[in-house]
Formats: C-alpha cells, sequence, structure tokens
C-alpha cells in the first residue's frame, strides 16, 4: 500500500500519526482512502466541492502531479505521497 | 505561542538583511509541544517570485518538501514560513493572506533601510480570509 506522509498540523486529524499506509492504485484513490478513514482531515484538503484546495500540492515520491498524471496518477506498495501547500506572498 | 532560538532567529535576520531590498522567505522548524511552537532551525530558501521581488515571494512547494524531509530527519517538525518586508510594516498583508496556508506559523520581519526593525507572526484561517496574530518570542523583542 502507499504511504501518505501527514504535515505537522494535520496529524491532529489523523489520530496523531505521521504517516497514513492506504489503500488506492491511484492518488485520487488514495487521498479519498485517506480521508474516509480521517473525515476531519478532507475540510483541510479539500473544498465543499470535492476539488483540492488551491494552495495544496500532492507529490508521489519527488514529482508533482500536477506533471504526471494528477489524480490518475499511478501509486503503488512502496510508494510515498506528500502534500505540500504552494506559499507565496508579499507587502 | 511561537518562541525562536537564538541560532535561528540569528540566521532568518541575517538572511531577511542580505536580501534587501528584496524580500526572502524560509522555513522553521522545531518542536511543537501544546500550543507552544519552539523553532530551533532556521532554512533559508530561495524567493522564486518570476517578478519584482521588491514586493513579493514565492517558495516552491519542492524547496518546502525539502523543509518538510529536514524536520522529519531532525525529529521536528516544519513549524512556519517566514519572509520579509523591506522598508514596511510587519503586517500581514492582502497578497499573504491569499496566497498563504492555514497550517503554519508566518513570520512576517520588517527590514527597514537594511536594518531588522521588528517582526510578528500569523496564522491565517481556513479560507484565508483573516489572520489572527499569534504572540511571537525571540531575542530581539
Amino acid at each position: 500500500m502507499p504511504k501518505i506522509l501527514i504535515p505537522t498540523p494535520l496529524r491532529q486529524f489523523a489520530d496523531k500519526k505521521d504517516a497514513v499506509e492506504v489503500a488506492g492504485v491511484t492518488v485520487g484513490e488514495a487521498l479519498s482512502a485517506l480521508t474516509a478513514a480521517h473525515p476531519d482531515m478532507k475540510k483541510n484538503l479539500f473544498t465543499d466541492e470535492g476539488k483540492l484546495r488551491s494552495f495544496v500540492n500532492v507529490y508521489v515520491n519527488d514529482e508533482d502531479i500536477r506533471f504526471l498524471e494528477k489524480d490518475k496518477t499511478a501509486v503503488a506498495a512502496g510508494d510515498t505521497i506528500s502534500i505540500v501547500p504552494s506559499i507565496a506572498g508579499g507587502k | 505561542m511561537i518562541n525562536i532560538d537564538q541560532e535561528a532567529w540569528d540566521l532568518m535576520v541575517a538572511h531577511a538583511q542580505k536580501t534587501y531590498p528584496y524580500e526572502c522567505c524560509g522555513a522553521m522548524l522545531g518542536p511543537i509541544d501544546g500550543d507552544v511552537k519552539t523553532v530551533r532551525i532556521a532554512l533559508p530558501l530561495e524567493n522564486a517570485y518570476p517578478g519584482a521581488q521588491r514586493e513579493r515571494y514565492e517558495l516552491r512547494p519542492e524547496d518546502l518538501l525539502f523543509a518538510e524531509k529536514e524536520a522529519r530527519k531532525n525529529g521536528m517538525d516544519l513549524i512556519g514560513i517566514f519572509h520579509s518586508h523591506p522598508d514596511c510594516d510587519a503586517y500581514f498583508s492582502k497578497t499573504d493572506l491569499e496566497n498563504s496556508c492555514p497550517w503554519y506559523s508566518f513570520v512576517v520581519l520588517s527590514i527597514q533601510k537594511g536594518q531588522f526593525h521588528h517582526a510578528n507572526s500569523w496564522l491565517p484561517n481556513m479560507d484565508q480570509t483573516e489572520a489572527a496574530k499569534e504572540e511571537l518570542q525571540h531575542p530581539n523583542a
């Protein structure tokens, strides 16, 4: 099963775990399995319309899924999924 | 409450003053114990904004992924992000808010005429519509 690394602020919604192994053969399925097991995680990652929040990027190993096949990107045992926010700003 | 250790603080201020008059950015790592976050490591990161960096900063997600990995490697947490405001106050601007993330602390350093002036820490809400001021302790406070 692929492993999802949980960012520190979201661990409170995942039984304080820093990583969760989930079922799924695509990134979309893996994230669905994560939010099914830990429903409070959902509002942090997805909008009410079910889309990934604008600041949420997802990486499989070291690759941004936007440059792969987005939520259809295949994952397998041994793959690590990371959730990384987009951050910018200015005065 | 966020408390920044001397060594990490010195690195943050040095990075902000060195990049003046442009905005700097970086990540803050350390332990979180209940409501108390202690920054032990500051990781200066490159401002990747493609335009006028006097007024904007942008972190590459892959740099943030690196920071997250560094935190895990050191048994720490990614506590937040710091950036500088050259020649203006350490408020959390509309641009900061709209491009932030509600998961982290955002420390803003005001650099006036090339020198550190003051700093604030901010906690954006989930919809990125407002940010609450967080109690900040640092060696220059």
